[in-house]
């Protein structure tokens, strides 16, 4: 019986480490649930990181628009397949670059969504402006999928039109019987992002720290909805708005509205980049691929320079002086191709401009022209235009069409991911193919098609 | 509190006190099993207690023991332990020294057994297998020694992580390497490194020389015991130890080596390179003349035009790509894979032990030192340490033990095979480039490509590693039949790594680069239990094993990349000034787990097994917070029946059959849970949805039916064994695609399974065995057999270059692409495979299909071993079979320029020139190429035999030495990887996917393995 003790030792001994609690392990790199106001809007800053990765306007927002417009804009020398792929319209409905504007896109909106469903966990008296921030952040998402996923608005039909699936609620737990949208019509996503943006512009605020919405971002991507609408009116009022709050002033040169720090003067929206914050510097992120990867000299510069500039551009340019035909330089890409690359795009970790002040003028300038009758805000399209010009050292232009427009458009906003929308609006052919083909549009991504089977393929994949 | 295996615990207790305790005494006689000879000095200890006794000089010995003692062990240096059951008072007990032994002792879960009476699949190497091997972890030496134990290291870099499964993969996404266990406690082996670079292999802090034997257990039977992470096998290590009443031994081991690459590819030189260059260019304006594409009047000026396009176009030229230099003449004939490996790499071991021990104390201590270059430039693996296994006797019936090692180890390291920078990539570059710049003198800078020479010169990346591994015991016999164990173990790994990428390099981007990471992973386990085996008469044998173990792992690690330096000359984070992102993490997980085991023998033929093991894991969702994992197994010893007990030829036959359950829980720390990962936008940090939260998320799930039959003939001359198995895995770990749309694109859900069968066959014959020649031979082979059962339907893709499924119905890592049929001979054109079935030249209409898999069914060894009298042979072959290679850098190398300018592989030459030419190289040219794609073409049969291990050595005459007071002197020259068969055009063992689940048998200008040479001396006293 004395063995009794030494067994009962080693079973207390035993015991000791036998308690179930030590199971229960929180991760400490993660948080595991939203449980207050401060948890609401850090969720709404996240949004502001999933607009600055490289699926939104950290790249390819902009980029694949240029890539998909016509080519006598920039040409793609790079070897990655995916956008060569974009850069001959040839890209499949496997496309990796479709896919990840649309998860990140549908990442921004669910973000978006969480906070709107837990805005009651925020302060009272900053519920209102955080639900508009998320709105505009909502907003935005859709009319950037609306732009690269649809058939564009001028090419009519738009009740019946697929547009996107229009997801407006969290997913919390995943049920595979509800969580699988159809999309809805074009005309239903554009009336969202109207009420989104209509939503943001009227409870935001007219300043904001660290570069966040304000009201006129909002009314900025506003104007910007209104004109591919061909709702010229909205377009002209909402630009004037943002014109004249005073609150935005074109830098004094051209090459002052790039590669800054913070925002310019003349920035009404812009993604904020630091070394520790960014884009991408090595595969991805737009300067990555703007930037030579060594300049004349042979140094090393550290970017891609896989985008160069098409010799064609240069026959958009009206005036010799005009400072933007020069804002260019010699270099050589990653594989050694020579070619010339744009100075738009030249440093890492630079304000990446969204919506200038420049877009505005000429957005006012172009829906008072097409409209028609008392200009809104009282300056003629010509006034506008030569704001614009004059600026960049260009000589006045008088009588202004609206081809004029498209062709300042393309000189000021060139690279910056606006000629593939405007030649869509306006019916106007990209390069050799008709403004409506479907090798303008992105393919669903093939996954999202095979896991919900509501979704219908765009035609042409 | 779990209350079960409590319980189970207090019955034991009642039970024991049936028996009540005697004394008996036994004596007997220990002799050589082969000459007969008496054994004096050997040690016999009584089961589990402490009793010990010695054999006189006669080879007698008498011993005093409770007469419940089960077992006797006899051990003695330079033989094979034997455990022996007590049946009456007088023994007979027969050594023998090798390893093959029916009672050889082998190691298994909380436990030993003999042999004899294992009921499971349990292969064991000892520790000459794994000795003095030229590799920095013992893996690598085991390759094909043990069947069904497919062990792959990728390359011929060294400190990589190495690839292996046992049985075959038997997961998707979860980790399928098996479980490590040294000395009992389950150590790290996955990777803590750079999580951009290929993975390292934590297990080259187990010096390989400390290893007495590397237990591998197979089937559920040996391994259900280890439950929820036993799924892909477990094995154990156990380091060497001390015997009791041993004068002390010293060994001193000490080898040099010089490696070199054992297989190369063959690339054009600069005047095949002019030629194949001028060549492209003319088949591009034959392709336009032919096709009558630009109406060009004569081949002179379509030559001319095409010499311009590719001016304009790539905006090179060979007097760029020579950088001036007089190619037409071939002033500069730069062989780039020449620079790209060290030549007559060196490698240096020093090994010095003592083990010995008194009738209180065993002992075995050890020191080591050594440096190896791999054969690829800037990857150097440097290790020193010693270990400590000591265990003393207070009393007879307590035994105080600790096993420690510690270590400190440096791996350089080269970047991964996808990089520019990385040395394995400079073959793309023209051999008409000079290697320094004619003007400067400098290394050249105006290459092709970045010229990796620049990071093999201005980068560094090291990582030190600094490790401990431990555990402490006390074992007390309770009563002679009862003994209770407590173990408490540590495995401590901190691992500092520091790379810099300097400003010319193409990694350091212009402006410099460093980034370093701290790891830490510490792994704290204690194991205790009771073996309980009493005395149950002759005819009944009975041992069983009850206990809980508890682990838990933490591991932090901290990364910092920072940029911008003023110089190459300070190559860590002070000499950056930007900091560009830093963060640190923390990890833990552990499992709670109870387990029992039982083993019965009835009249020690028929034998009978069950275990069962209960894990909880922090791994789990809450609502499978435990699983249980059961196995039952039997075994019958047809040669003790009477048909067969008088047989001349069979002397050992055992059929054994086994079913079990085990888990794998490398299903990530914290896969269940919803989580927000924290954003960084510059002044706003916030949070973004990661991961859906899964409850009910668990371990997967294998059960495993295995038979077996173990025999021996002709008085154990042939001795092996044969199994079959069927694995089948259920509850797969998945990622199951869900719509975007919700934000997410993931949910990791139990679903789906795969199986593996096959069959292993190990047989060891001694063919001569005459007074001074010796022949014995050892092959084994094993068969494997892959399917994915269910997936949900989904097609899961890896690979690299070509591309590779898990897809339902097919074997996991199965190859998929078009399919290439050869080239048309009338215009050169690569065709494939098309939809319709028939040949089509149009690779976008070629059908995808499967093309084979990187898994090798069938792999093996065969060893051969000569001795006469000092002097020792042996040639170890080893083979796999069934399996594909792809060369993902053949659409770089081997497309006759289409992809510009690359260095081409000389079998290009033999391209198709002119309609009528039978050749199996389509038509070259910079725009007029076919056959560049990936597509079977660069896939290949992957079938090898190698000469692993070729080595001599002589012992010196016993006669010499003691004169010079050693114990034994042996030289030895060993060679390994001498001799490859293989169809491959490269090295067949390369895997630049390294451990991956279904990509595998990827060659991206991976380096090949080293054929090393050693020379040795091994000296005792």
């Amino acid at each position: 019986m004395k063995y009794i003790k030494y067994l009962l030792g080693a079973l207390v001994f035993t015991a000791v480490f036998s308690c179930n609690k030590k199971l229960d392990v929180l991760p400490q790199n993660n948080v595991t649930s939203i449980q207050n106001g401060d948890d609401v809007k850090a969720l709404l800053f996240g949004g502001y990181s999933l607009m600055q990765s490289a699926s939104a306007f950290g790249e390819q927002y902009i980029f694949i628009s240029d890539l998909l417009a016509s080519d006598n804009q920039l040409d793609f020398v790079g070897t990655f397949t995916d956008y060569k792929d974009i850069s001959f319209k040839q890209q499949t409905k496997e496309s990796g670059i479709a896919t990840t504007i649309w998860e990140n896109s549908y990442l921004l909106i669910e973000n978006m969504n969480i906070v709107l469903d837990k805005i009651s966990l925020v302060d009272e008296s900053e519920q209102k402006e955080v639900a508009a921030e998320a709105k505009f952040m909502r907003g935005v998402a859709y009319y950037e999928l609306i732009n690269y996923f649809a058939k564009p608005y001028s090419a009519g039909n738009t009740s019946s039109t697929d547009g996107v699936p229009l997801v407006l609620q969290p997913t919390y737990n995943y049920d595979s019987t509800k969580n699988k949208p159809s999309r809805a019509s074009v005309e239903d996503v554009y009336n969202q992002i109207i009420s989104d943006l209509t939503d943001a512009a009227k409870d935001l605020p007219g300043f904001a720290d660290n570069a966040r919405a304000t009201s006129y971002s909002a009314e900025a991507f506003l104007a910007r909805v209104y004109l591919n609408k061909g709702d010229y009116t909205n377009a002209a009022t909402a630009a004037n708005d943002v014109i004249q709050s005073g609150n935005y002033n074109l830098t004094s040169t051209f090459n002052q509205a790039f590669n800054n720090p913070s925002n310019s003067t003349e920035d009404i929206f812009g993604i904020q980049n630091t070394a520790q914050s960014n884009a991408g510097t090595t595969d991805n992120g737009i300067v990555t691929f703007y930037r030579y990867a060594y300049d004349a000299d042979g140094n090393n510069q550290g970017g891609r320079g896989d985008a160069q500039v098409d010799q064609n551009y240069f026959n958009a340019f009206d005036d010799p002086n005009d400072f933007r035909a020069n804002f260019f330089t010699q270099g050589y890409s990653i594989s050694g191709n020579p070619g010339i690359y744009t100075l738009k795009w030249l440093t890492f970790y630079r304000v990446v401009p969204v919506v200038r002040l420049a877009e505005m003028y000429l957005t006012r300038g172009e829906a008072n022209l097409r409209k028609g009758g008392a200009p809104i805000g009282g300056v003629t399209p010509e006034e506008d235009i030569n704001t614009v010009r004059e600026r960049a050292g260009a000589s006045d232009l008088s009588d202004v069409t609206g081809s004029d427009f498209v062709d300042e458009r393309f000189r000021e906003l060139g690279f910056e991911g606006d000629r593939l929308w405007t030649l869509k609006r306006l019916k106007l052919d990209v390069g050799d193919y008709a403004f409506d083909a479907p090798e303008l549009v992105l393919p669903i991504p093939q996954r999202e098609i095979d896991v919900n089977s509501n979704l219908t393929q765009n035609e042409g994949y | 509190m779990r209350f079960k295996f409590s319980f189970l615990i207090v019955l034991l207790i009642s039970v024991l006190h049936v028996f009540a305790q005697q004394t008996k005494t036994v004596t007997g006689k220990v002799t050589d099993a082969k000459t007969g000879e008496a054994l004096p000095g050997v040690t016999i200890k009584a089961g589990n207690s402490n009793i010990l006794t010695q054999t006189t000089a006669d080879g007698n010995f008498s011993i005093n023991i409770p007469s419940a003692t089960p077992t006797l062990i006899f051990s003695f240096v330079g033989y094979a332990d034997a455990e022996v059951a007590v049946t009456g008072t007088a023994m007979d007990v027969k050594l023998t020294t090798s390893e093959k032994s029916l009672n050889e002792v082998v190691v298994v879960g909380y436990g030993q057994a003999v042999k004899r009476d294992i009921t499971g699949s349990i292969s064991k190497i000892t520790t000459k297998d794994v000795r003095d091997f030229p590799a920095p972890s013992f893996e690598s030496a085991i390759q094909n020694k043990a069947p069904g134990v497919v062990v792959e290291s990728g390359s011929g870099k060294l400190g990589q992580g190495i690839k292996i499964r046992i049985r075959g993969t038997s997961s998707i996404s979860a980790n399928s390497q098996p479980l490590y266990v040294v000395d009992g406690l389950p150590v790290t082996s996955t990777t803590l490194s750079d999580p951009t670079n290929d993975p390292t292999d934590p297990l080259v802090d187990i010096n390989p020389n400390d290893i007495e034997s590397v237990e591998i257990l197979k089937d559920a039977s040996a391994s259900a015991i280890y439950g929820a992470r036993a799924a892909n096998g477990v094995v154990l290590i156990t380091t060497k130890k001390g015997h009791n009443n041993q004068k002390t031994v010293f060994e001193l081991d000490a080898n040099t080596g010089i490696s070199n690459p054992a297989r190369l590819r063959h690339f054009l030189n600069a005047q095949q390179y002019v030629d194949f260059y001028n060549q492209a260019v003319k088949s591009d304006a034959e392709y336009d003349i032919a096709n009558d594409l630009s109406g060009f009047n004569s081949l002179n000026q379509a030559i001319n035009y095409y010499n311009k396009k590719i001016y304009a176009v790539y905006g090179l030229t060979l007097d760029q790509l020579a950088n001036g230099t007089d190619w037409k003449n071939n002033k500069v004939n730069t062989n780039w894979q020449s620079l790209l490996y060290n030549h007559d790499a060196p490698s240096n071991q020093i090994n010095l032990s003592a083990t010995g021990g008194d009738d209180k104390t065993r002992f075995f201590v050890s020191g080591f030192y050594n440096t190896q270059d791999a054969i690829v430039i800037n990857n150097k693996f440097y290790r020193y340490g010693g270990r400590l296994n000591l265990e003393h006797n207070p009393t007879e019936k307590l035994s105080i033990g600790i096993n420690i090692s510690v270590d400190r180890s440096q791996l350089n390291r080269v970047t991964t095979d996808n990089a520019f920078s990385t040395p394995g990539q400079l073959v793309a570059q023209p051999p008409i480039t000079p290697l320094y710049d004619p003007e400067t003198g400098e290394l050249n800078s105006n290459t092709l490509y970045p010229n990796g020479l620049f990071d093999a010169k201005y980068n560094s990346d090291k990582q030190v590693t600094n490790r401990t591994i431990g555990n402490v015991y006390a074992n007390y016999t309770l009563l002679p039949s009862l003994a209770f164990r407590s173990e408490f173990g540590a495995d401590i790994l901190n691992l500092y790594q520091e790379a810099f990428q300097g400003k010319q390099t193409t990694d350091g981007a212009g402006i410099g680069k460093a980034n370093t990471i701290i790891s830490q992973a510490t792994t704290y386990n204690t194991n205790n239990y009771f073996t309980y085996t009493p005395n149950l008469g002759e005819k009944n044998k009975l041992s069983a094993v009850v206990g809980m173990s508890y682990l838990q792992n933490d591991s932090k690690q901290s990364l910092t990349n920072a940029e911008q330096t003023p110089s190459d000359k300070i190559k860590n984070l002070s000499g950056t000034t930007s900091i560009t992102f830093a963060t640190s993490t923390d990890d833990r997980y552990n499992f709670l787990s109870y387990f029992l085991r039982a083993n019965y023998a009835f009249n020690d033929k028929y034998l009978f097994s069950a275990s069962i093991r209960d894990d909880g894991s922090s791994r789990f969702g809450p609502n499978n917070r435990y699983g249980l994992f059961p196995s039952v197994s039997g075994g019958w010893i047809l040669s003790d029946e009477n048909f067969l007990k008088n047989s001349k030829f069979v002397n050992f036959l055992k059929i054994r059959a086994s079913w079990g359950l085990t888990g794998n829980a490398e299903i990530g720390n914290f896969s269940y849970f919803n989580l927000y990962n924290v954003s960084n936008y510059p002044d706003l940090p916030g949070y973004i949805p990661s991961q859906l939260p899964n409850p009910d998320l668990k371990w997967e799930k294998t059960a495993q039916t295995d038979a077996g039959i173990d025999f021996g003939f002709l008085n154990s001359r042939i001795t092996g064994e044969f199994d079959v198995y069927y694995k089948k895995t259920s509850d797969l770990l998945l990622n199951i695609n869900v719509p975007s749309t919700t934000g997410y694109t993931i949910l990791t859900k139990n679903l789906g399974n795969m199986n593996n069968k096959g069959f292993e066959a190990g047989i060891t014959s001694t063919n001569i065995d005459s007074k001074n020649f010796k022949w014995t031979t050892t092959f084994n082979a094993a068969y494997n057999k892959n399917k994915v059962l269910n997936i949900g339907g989904q097609i899961i893709e890896g690979g690299f270059g070509l591309t590779q499924r898990a897809v339902e119905g097919e074997p996991i890592g199965e190859f998929y692409g078009q399919k290439f049929l050869g080239v048309d001979p009338q215009t050169g054109d690569a065709q494939y495979l098309g939809e319709d079935g028939k040949p089509t030249t149009d690779y976008d209409a070629a059908a995808r299909v499967v093309l084979g898999n990187s898994n090798p069914t069938w792999t093996g060894g065969l060893t051969n071993t000569f001795s006469y009298k000092g002097f020792d042979l042996s040639f170890f072959f080893s083979f796999v079979t069934g399996n594909k290679i792809y060369n993902a850098a053949g659409i770089y190398q081997s497309t006759g320029f289409w992809n510009g300018f690359d260095n081409e592989t000389t079998d290009m030459l033999n391209s198709w020139k002119k309609p009528g030419d039978i050749t199996n190289i389509p038509r070259i040219g910079f725009w007029s190429g076919s056959g560049y794609q990936n597509s079977s073409r660069f896939l290949y049969n992957g079938d090898y035999i190698r000469l692993k291990t070729a080595s001599i050595g002589y012992t010196l005459p016993n006669a010499l030495i003691k004169k010079m007071h050693f114990t034994s002197v042996r030289v030895y020259v060993s060679g390994y990887n001498l001799i490859t068969i293989t169809k491959y055009p490269g090295d067949p063992e390369v895997n630049t996917e390294t451990i991956a689940n279904i990509g595998g048998g990827q060659d991206f200008y991976t380096i090949p393995q080293a054929r090393t040479f050693t020379f040795g001396l091994n000296v005792r006293f």
